[in-house]
């Protein structure tokens, strides 16, 4: 009889197990509305860098700066990102950012536009020029641009200067319609994209901004081995720091003295490594001169 | 063992034994099965919990990792519409999530799965630390327990990602398979009891046979055999016991046949011993008896024709001697064979032979005589006249008693004698091997040679009945 009683209450407690549930401490079905984002009590600086390099990419070089900013203008500062170089032009027409890291040819287009003003420009290895590098797989036959005809080419931004007007200019001086030159083209949106692309052999050719796949190669030597260049374009002033057209005066200055005076300082300068650069100089609008140039030369690019 | 454990155990053996041999191997397989079955069926349901509670987690923390990888660039560049695609697509994808949402460094909800509203508390019950792989908690929640994984998006630059699993589909499976299991127990218990049954059947058939044959044997009936169904113990069992009956028939035969001898000796003994007594009283009472009278009138003669008075004093004293030796000398031959027995009946010979009792023997007698209007059979009659006799010769030799009585009655188809005494009584139990009781089983060979039936009620100083049952034959 003990036997059946011990049975019973090891079954019953089994059962048990199974059919008790604990309190539960959150009600999924008991919602209530998020809290709007407050606004920050300091506005902060914000800083654009046009997506050059992928998103993550830019947030590893370019966060030092950020911070280094933040701490010589005691001001939060914001790193704010965007797809596309015109999303970046926008923010900065409207205000919605302070200052920027731009390609030549938004640049262009913002100064003609709304009066995007230069800042200062990286110089690297004592220029402050840079240039547009056509890639290839590294087993490609290709020589030259006119080998690629007919083949799959990665641009990487709509309105890049390196990476689409510079090769479609290439394309124009061959004579053929740059619609058609090539069997398909895609946009990968950021240089170190369209590097990978083609490593890959997503695309059989792609031209990137020289500093960024100087950068890549330095970071990963290897990609020499899957990569070769077939052209490097003559010296282009090189992507400028800018600011929009509402910025304070005040701030224009402050920002540009400490950008200057980076080189001079350590810190500035293990910032500036970082980011690839030597230090940061003043430039003119007519730098650009050769660069207007060949945009004017190029037929208009649908997006 | 204790008392009280010993108590459990009898009872369960009074449960255990008081049913069938069918029912207990139907219970014992049932038992096996549904126990089997409750075990399995608990070890599997714990086993596939166990098993999918992992896979749960494992789960959860894939489909965060994976959702905190596909958010980072989104997140970076501010794309909240594909932002919150990727959220639907992650809880599309797996019908296990039941939640995704994106938590910003500053802690606040960036995009979610929730629709309208955001649950309370569920922000803040689980975070990751930014070096961490990730971070899953158990969730109690009203809708079940959700395994919670925070991964951190881009090293926490970009924020958190968090995914819940529900484990609503797993209660489901381990609900199903425990279903299933169970269908599968009662299926093989609903074959258990089927098989157990027929093998019952095998089992029972030569037992219950067995048993309606040692009925049969108790019957007196040995003619009953049992078949060998099976070539085991119990098919030794049903020869040997096979065997048995052969040789208890045999014995019952022998056994018979001894009896019938005994019977015919005995009847042949009391015979001739009834034959020899008449004719010895036959002898006295015609002969000696005759003989003695002539004595008598001889000495009457000569007394008379003496005219000496000594002599005729002294054959006087002779004739006295004579008449009393004649009166001896009837006595003797009448209680060899009351020839009254013969010639008037039972009823007349038991109270002539009270008479003489009363005479002889300081006690009070009762003789009652019921329904004896025509004459019994010669057999019975002696037999009853003879254990009267011995009866009562017991009870003045061994009783003491103040008064005996002795009833005889005829019913229909029997004749009941009954003898009663008020002496010191004894232990029947013990009589009937004592010496001194050669009496008492003298009556009941003579009641056993007659068919009937002797009862002796006594115990010491309560006086002593024999109960006697003789019936008549119906010739």
């Amino acid at each position: 009889m003990r036997q059946i009683c011990v049975l019973t209450l090891i079954i019953l407690s089994l059962l048990g197990c199974t059919s008790t549930q604990d309190q539960p401490s959150i009600y999924l079905s008991d919602r209530s509305p998020l809290p709007t984002i407050e606004d920050q009590a300091v506005v902060p600086l914000r800083v654009s860098v046009a997506a050059v390099i992928s998103p993550k990419g830019t947030v590893e070089s370019y966060q030092p700066l950020i911070d280094y900013l933040s701490s010589k203008l005691n001001r939060p500062v914001e790193l704010v990102q965007r797809r596309t170089y015109a999303e970046t032009n926008q923010l900065l027409q409207a205000g919605e950012v302070d200052i920027a890291f731009v390609c030549t040819s938004a640049y262009i287009a913002g100064h003609d536009d709304f009066g995007m003003e230069l800042l200062v420009a990286p110089q690297v290895k004592t220029e402050a020029v840079y240039y547009s590098v056509l890639i290839v797989p590294f087993d490609s036959p290709a020589e030259s641009m006119a080998d690629l005809k007919g083949k799959v080419f990665a641009f990487t931004d709509p309105i890049s200067f390196s990476g689409r007007v510079y090769p479609t200019f290439l394309v124009t001086e061959l004579g053929y319609n740059p619609t058609n030159f090539f069997e398909r083209t895609f946009f990968t949106y950021s240089h170190d994209n369209a590097i990978m692309a083609v490593a890959e052999g997503l695309a059989d050719g792609a031209a990137v901004d020289s500093l960024v796949y100087d950068f890549a190669v330095q970071n990963d030597p290897s990609l020499t081995q899957h990569l070769r260049i077939i052209h490097r374009s003559s010296a282009f002033a090189i992507p400028p720091v800018v600011t929009g057209p509402q910025i304070r005066p005040q701030l224009r200055a402050t920002l540009q003295e400490i950008l200057l005076a980076m080189d001079n300082d350590p810190e500035g300068r293990k910032v500036l490594q970082s980011l690839g650069f030597d230090d940061f100089v003043t430039i003119e609008d007519a730098a650009y001169q050769p660069i207007r140039d060949i945009l004017a030369d190029t037929p208009p690019l649908t997006p | 063992m204790t008392t009280r454990e010993e108590t459990n155990s009898n009872r369960l053996w009074a449960v255990a034994g008081g049913v069938n041999i069918r029912t207990k191997i139907l219970g014992i397989v049932l038992a096996l099965v549904l126990l089997l079955g409750a075990a399995v069926t608990l070890q599997v349901r714990a086993t596939v919990s166990k098993t999918m509670n992992i896979q749960l987690e494992e789960q959860s923390v894939s489909a965060s990792r994976d959702l905190a990888a596909r958010a980072t660039d989104m997140i970076l560049i501010n794309d909240m519409y594909s932002l919150h695609q990727l959220l639907l697509d992650t809880e599309a994808n797996n019908s296990n999530v039941r939640y995704a949402f994106i938590v910003t460094p500053n802690n606040q909800v960036l995009a979610h799965t929730f629709g309208d509203g955001f649950p309370q508390n569920l922000l803040v019950a689980n975070t990751v630390e930014t070096m961490e792989h990730h971070r899953t908690v158990i969730l109690e929640t009203d809708e079940g327990k959700i395994w919670d994984t925070a991964v951190p998006i881009f090293d926490g630059q970009a924020g958190i990602a968090r995914v819940g699993i529900s484990d609503q589909q797993l209660h489901q499976t381990v609900e199903n398979i425990t279903t299933q299991l169970l269908i599968t127990t009662l299926l093989v218990s609903a074959i258990g009891i089927t098989t157990a049954a027929l093998l019952t059947w095998v089992l029972t058939r030569p037992i219950l046979q067995l048993v309606r044959a040692t009925q049969a044997v108790g019957r007196g009936d040995f003619s009953h055999r049992v078949n060998r169904w099976a070539n085991d113990e119990i098919g030794d069992l049903a020869d040997s016991f096979n065997k048995m009956t052969v040789q208890l028939a045999h014995a019952a035969d022998e056994h018979a046949e001894r009896e019938q001898l005994r019977v015919r000796y005995v009847n042949g003994v009391i015979a001739a011993q009834e034959d020899e007594r008449k004719r010895i009283a036959r002898e006295l009472h015609d002969s000696t008896s005759q003989t003695l009278t002539s004595l008598l009138i001889g000495l009457r003669a000569l007394g008379d024709a003496c005219p000496q008075p000594e002599i005729h004093t002294r054959a006087d004293e002779l004739r006295n001697i004579a008449a009393r030796t004649l009166d001896d000398v009837h006595m003797l031959a009448l209680q060899l064979r009351p020839s009254v027995l013969d010639d008037l009946g039972l009823p007349e010979a038991l109270e002539r032979h009270i008479a003489d009792c009363r005479r002889h023997y300081p006690i009070n007698l009762d003789l009652a005589v019921n329904g004896l209007e025509s004459r019994l059979p010669p057999n019975i009659e002696t037999a009853l006249y003879r254990i009267t006799q011995e009866a009562l010769t017991n009870i003045f030799r061994h009783a003491e008693a103040e008064t005996a009585s002795v009833i005889v009655e005829k019913r229909e188809d029997k004749v009941i004698t009954i003898i009663e005494d008020d002496g010191k009584g004894f232990n029947p139990n013990q009589a009937s091997h004592n010496n001194n009781h050669l009496g008492l089983y003298g009556i009941r060979e003579r009641i056993e040679l007659l068919s009937g039936t002797l009862v002796i009620e006594s115990s010491e100083g309560h006086g002593t009945s024999l109960f006697i049952e003789i019936p008549l034959s119906p010739a």
